[in-house]
């Protein structure tokens, strides 16, 4: 009915850890999170995703998607292997080419 | 037109009967494509032993989850009412599903590089993935504004 509102199933959304720089430990010294570039994805929404899944600000997200979109890719985070799967599956979860690789 | 307007905490969706209508018909006749389009399963590791992992232990939640964001989207289309307000997590979970959505259309229509709206022919102008590209991008557009 026109004008009402209705409200769909909530689904479950967690924030990751804002990533502090490069945390290289003596036993892992850290695994980067790469973002690829996309020709069908909004920057837009790339810079969302930032924004919401690592913390960053508007500057910072934004200077990262242009670096994805201008390289074709972009270091977003370097973490501990485990933080960092975590970071690339919910990047997955949002539609967004990424991979992990050794720091 | 589809319209997203934010109040306070909550996100208003604006979606008439026809829009709906459309985007269900999206919803239904895209999701089983999704999976098979390469972008779609992004590769997490350049090693096969880590990736297999990957698959085995990760990919079934980042499934499951991609699953439960159209689930929010045929939920509000198939409500029946023109004005769903929306958390800021079921906006997340339609920004999402769009995207997902996206990812098919352009896959299917063979996208592979930056400026294929500018450099699309007119028969790839004409093709259904096109438009369903370009109408949900508008309204995936509208979503990330009001959750900025």
């Amino acid at each position: 009915m026109a004008g009402s509102a209705a409200a769909p199933p909530t689904p479950t959304v967690a924030p990751v850890d804002v990533p502090s720089g490069s945390p290289r430990g003596l036993r892992d010294p850290g695994w980067n999170v790469v973002v690829w570039n996309d020709p069908i994805t909004l920057m837009s929404y790339v810079v969302l995703v930032f924004r919401r899944l690592f913390g960053y600000d508007i500057e910072t997200a934004t200077r990262l998607m242009l670096q994805v979109h201008h390289e074709g890719k972009a270091v977003v985070a370097t973490q501990p292997r485990e933080q960092a799967e975590v970071s690339v599956s919910r990047l997955h979860g949002f539609g967004l080419q990424a991979t992990l690789a050794r720091g | 037109m589809a319209e997203v307007r934010r109040r306070r905490d909550r996100i208003q969706l604006h979606l008439d009967a026809a829009e709906r209508a459309v985007i269900e018909r999206i919803v239904e006749q895209l999701s089983p494509r999704i999976g098979q389009v390469a972008r779609t399963v992004p590769i997490a590791y350049s090693e096969a032993e880590l990736q297999a992992e990957y698959e085995r232990w990760v990919r079934p939640e980042v499934d499951r989850q991609r699953g439960a964001d159209l689930d929010v989207i045929r939920d509000c289309v198939g409500s029946g009412e023109d004005v769903t307000v929306l958390t800021e997590a079921q906006a997340l979970a339609w920004a999402r599903g769009l995207n997902h959505l996206r990812l098919a259309a352009g896959g299917l229509l063979g996208v592979d590089d930056d400026g294929w709206e500018q450099r699309a022919s007119s028969a790839q102008r004409r093709a259904p993935e096109f438009r369903v590209l370009m109408a949900l991008g508008l309204l995936q557009e509208e979503l990330v504004a009001a959750l900025e």
